[in-house]
């Protein structure tokens, strides 16, 4: 009884916010979050049409383009590390599995959770988990199954941090057990839903324009979720440097620069497989005539603009060694990533409407809020748990 | 497809996934009784008395130095100087004699000890320079515990180090020590197969050239001139790197 | 040594297995049931845009009245009011009427996409929604060549809407509403392998009259619904570019090669992980 009522109690003062209050951060993404959560409840009570700008021919817009099928890939960072650390045995980056894990596993958990905003009857979704109706011709029968597979092992890999923050050590060692047959668990999942994601605009053969459909997307989102994901890595990673600079161990801070020159290398080289893909399936579609339009203008920028320069920054920075440019060259990629989901999703699905789908600003705000309630849940397991700072003693004496 | 009846182009779906959810469990238990195994392997090549460097135990946290010994500084601020578990196994038992005082300074690569078998000699040089506090009285009675036990009972010396960190710098930590075993064991057999030839002795030992099996305590039925090379080749200090 | 080689000629086998039943499935779809797909002949030529048939669909769907036609304007499509819809175009022969509902088609693009089969193709032919089953994710709306599926996008319970060939009605040995009261024969309803008879007959009877092509004969695969017109397809409002092959098999490649992966990938990864376990740690110093 006692160990019960130490563990809620130790569970009620870790609730209480540590830090400052007033952050300029909190400041802005506060009000957002409440707006938001104001807009939620009015989609559930007057529809979805109440919110958004979605219509009869347009039935998904920015919350599947953006916060599922690109914030996904941009999880995908954590299936790139764990195969690199724990099958490759690249032992350098042992140092950021945790907290892309954790990061992966909150984009999930709330990306994947934001797709219950956009279902018109959520009540019904256990239909196809519970076995009552499983569609298995589907693929977003394959995909929904998948996110949640894949939620489960994510949590069992970051599960021995949470061991060690509540000082569980027999759990830990049997969790720390299970860690790599998660992991291979979890890059098959991710191999097939990433490029399920692509897979689900197949059948809109008519609907998407002919310079982003093709038989092959499933294989370019696969790729392209390999470099958005370590871009989303270097992204975060750079933030948490400077936000959380004195939770990170002294070890970490001097492995940093090795990891990001590191990543530079292999997103570097992926970008230019992806670009002779892209390259490949422009050829064999025979579009050169779709070239000469606007379309084909914003095509060729992202072609370009987002995945041939990037690719170039990220190499020159690795050759030179400059960390700064190494950031912007990831920044460009997240855009390109960004822009290419959406082409395939939004922009390119039925581009050749007289009247295009533009989100609502109440999409856009109750998006934000999604992301928004990630960081901060992100932002309170870091200051508790060992994902920056180094595990207890105990707990590498286990290992 | 003909268009008139209907086709259900996914019937067998359910049942793969099935098949694919008992192969995912299966593989399971699959894997973990394969590299058990290897493991029972491991154990039988160790009864079986073969001499292969993953039966060699190398303890976390200790230092370990060119010339077979290894030190680990204790919370008293001492450090403890033993043989570690190769020499010991290519050796078999020993008598000790120490060659030391406790009060006595040594220097690093200073002569420490001498082991002794049937008339055969080994001498033992130090891992670091300090003054001797205490010798392992155990040794001497029991010679047993140095095989048994290297890095525990099996202790030589107690010596108060004087440059503790400058000195250790130089010696290998248990990480990379598993390589350097295997490494050294490679090197023991190729030097016991010049050794052969430059002594010209016919032997009735069993050892293989070219990644053959070691016995156990290779050295206990080899003849004293080969334990005298033995001894310049990887117990000497400044001894060509290997 | 062994382990792996071991390892690797379990899992060829059991990829090969899967691959075998997986080949079986592809030649086992020959179906055992004997009932054919029903569904509706559509001749443009004998329409004369009375649009009986859409208060008929109206009234047995509980739907609202249909607007009467001083009140129209333009053309207009189905939505989460009315499953079916008549449109008056001006062609190359004159004034053309065109009926649009949905196509049933052979092998539909929106029950592929349902998760929860609450979108099914029957036995019978009809495609049906569940709406105890119906999530409301819309991917049958993203999926249908046709745009058929209709959502209530501004109610806190939406459904889907579309048209349903009265399926219960059919269940009773009945004809569709739209269908029974068509004063011009325009409609027919018959099982496919008879509509597509009939239809070849009047194009062959009066060659002049009719364009020599039965829309929904192939296209996506085949339709339920098959349409008969005066003037070329195009001008009518149907899409004359839709693939001959059903939309569902553009999905088939990826979901075939699923259990592949799920057997071949952790094998795979495993293999890799046993090679690279005694590596030291490569690329350490590479990069300082």
């Amino acid at each position: 009884m006692n160990n019960e009522l130490a563990i809620g109690r130790f569970l009620l003062s870790e609730l209480k916010p540590k830090g400052k209050i007033l952050t300029p951060f909190n400041v802005i993404t506060f009000p957002i979050m409440i707006l938001g959560l104001a807009l939620i409840a009015i989609r559930f009570y007057k529809g979805i049409g109440s919110v958004t700008n979605l219509s009869q021919e347009i039935p998904w817009g920015l919350w599947i383009g953006f916060d599922v099928v690109t914030g996904v890939a941009f999880a995908g960072g954590a299936y790139v590390i764990t195969f690199m650390v724990y099958i490759l045995n690249m032992k350098k980056y042992h140092s950021i599995v945790r907290v892309t894990v954790l990061n992966g596993f909150l984009a999930y958990v709330f990306y994947a959770g934001a797709l219950l905003l956009d279902l018109g009857r959520p009540w019904n979704v256990i239909n196809p988990i519970i076995g009552n109706s499983f569609g298995f011709n589907s693929v977003l029968f394959l995909v929904a199954w998948h996110f949640l597979l894949y939620m489960i092992a994510q949590l069992i890999e970051f599960s021995p941090a949470i061991a060690e923050w509540l000082g569980a050590r027999r759990i830990r060692k049997i969790l720390s057990g299970m860690t790599l047959a998660a992991v291979i668990f979890g890059i098959t999942l991710s191999t097939l839903h990433q490029s399920g994601l692509g897979a689900l605009y197949l059948m809109a053969k008519d609907k998407i324009h002919p310079l982003w459909y093709s038989q092959f997307i499933p294989v370019m989102f696969l790729v392209s979720s390999i470099f958005a994901g370590l871009s989303m890595v270097i992204f975060e990673g750079s933030i948490s440097h400077r936000v959380f600079f004195s939770k990170i161990s002294e070890k970490n801070h001097l492995a940093q620069r090795g990891i990001l020159l590191g990543l530079s290398k292999i997103c570097a080289g992926t970008m230019f497989a992806y670009f002779f893909l892209q390259l490949l399936v422009f050829l064999h579609g025979k579009h050169w005539a779709l070239l000469n339009t606007p379309m084909g203008y914003w095509y060729l920028l992202e072609m370009v603009g987002f995945v041939l320069v990037p690719m170039f920054l990220f190499y020159r920075s690795y050759r030179r060694g400059q960390i700064g440019m190494i950031r912007v060259a990831a920044i460009l990629t997240m855009l390109g990533v960004i822009l290419n989901r959406l082409n395939v999703t939004v922009i390119g699905f039925r581009w050749d409407m007289a009247v295009r789908y533009v989100p609502s600003w109440m999409e856009v705000v109750v998006t934000l809020t999604v992301l928004f309630a990630e960081i901060w849940i992100f932002r309170w397991v870091i200051n508790r748990m060992p994902v920056l700072s180094d595990p207890p003693a105990w707990a590498t004496d286990q290992k | 497809m003909d268009g008139f009846t209907y086709i259900n182009m996914f019937e067998t779906k359910g049942i793969e996934y099935l098949v694919i959810i008992a192969f995912l469990i299966l593989l399971i238990p699959f894997w973990v009784i394969l590299n058990k195994r290897a493991q029972m392997a491991k154990q039988m090549k160790k009864t079986l008395g073969t001499l292969s460097a993953s039966i060699l135990r190398i303890p976390q946290g200790l230092y370990y130095s060119r010339n077979h010994t290894w030190t680990h500084l204790d919370t008293s601020g001492n450090a403890r100087v033993g043989l570690d578990d190769l020499l010991v196994h290519l050796t078999g038992e020993m008598n000790f004699r120490s060659l030391k005082n406790p009060g006595d300074r040594v220097g690093k690569g200073e002569l420490l000890a001498e082991f002794e078998q049937q008339g055969k000699q080994l001498r033992i040089y130090s891992p670091l320079s300090g003054n001797v506090t205490e010798i392992n009285r155990l040794l001497a009675e029991d010679p047993a515990v140095l095989n048994e036990d290297p890095y525990g009972k099996g202790w030589m010396f107690r010596i108060r180090p004087t440059d503790w960190k400058a000195e250790t710098a130089t010696l290998y930590f248990a990480g990379e020590t598993a390589d350097w075993f295997a490494k050294e064991l490679n090197r023991f057999k190729d030097f016991l197969a010049g050794s052969m030839n430059y002594r010209s002795r016919g032997s009735s030992i069993v050892v293989l050239q070219d990644g053959g099996e070691l016995t156990d305590h290779t050295l206990a039925s080899l003849p004293g001139e080969l334990w005298q090379d033995f001894q310049k080749e990887f117990l000497d200090p400044d001894r060509p790197v290997g | 040594m062994g382990i792996d080689r071991r390892g690797f000629l379990k899992v060829l086998c059991a990829t090969g297995a899967t691959l075998a039943i997986g080949r079986d499935a592809k030649a086992a779809t020959k179906s055992t049931n004997d009932v054919e797909f029903r569904g509706v002949l559509y001749d443009a030529t004998r329409c004369k845009g009375c649009r009986g048939c859409e208060y008929d669909c109206a009234e047995a769907n509980g739907l609202p009245e249909p607007p009467p036609a001083r009140e129209i304007t333009g053309l207009r499509k189905t939505d989460e009011t009315r499953n079916t819809v008549v449109n008056e175009y001006s062609t190359s022969k004159g004034t053309v009427f065109l009926k649009t509902q949905c196509m049933h088609c052979n092998e539909p693009a929106c029950a592929a996409a349902c998760l929860t089969r609450a979108m099914h193709k029957t036995r019978m032919g009809p495609v049906t929604w569940d709406g105890d089953k119906c999530m409301g994710c819309r991917y049958c709306m993203v999926s249908c060549p046709f745009d058929i599926p209709k959502f209530e996008y501004h109610s806190a319970n939406p459904k889907i809407h579309k048209c349903t060939m009265c399926y219960e009605r059919l269940k009773t040995g009945e004809i569709p509403a739209c269908v029974y009261n068509c004063p011009n024969e325009a409609l027919q309803y018959g099982t496919r392998r008879e509509l597509l008879s009939e239809a070849r007959k009047r194009i062959s009877e009066k060659p002049d009259l009719y364009v020599d092509h039965i829309y929904g004969e192939h296209e996506a695969g085949g339709t339920g619904w098959l349409y008969l017109s005066p003037v070329p397809f195009n001008e009518l409002g149907l899409s004359t570019t839709l693939q001959k092959d059903s939309y569902p098999s553009l999905t088939k490649g990826f979901l075939y090669s699923v259990p592949s992966v799920f057997v071949l990938v952790p094998a795979l990864l495993l293999g890799i992980q046993q090679a690279t376990k005694s590596n030291p740690s490569n690329a350490e110093k590479e990069d300082e």
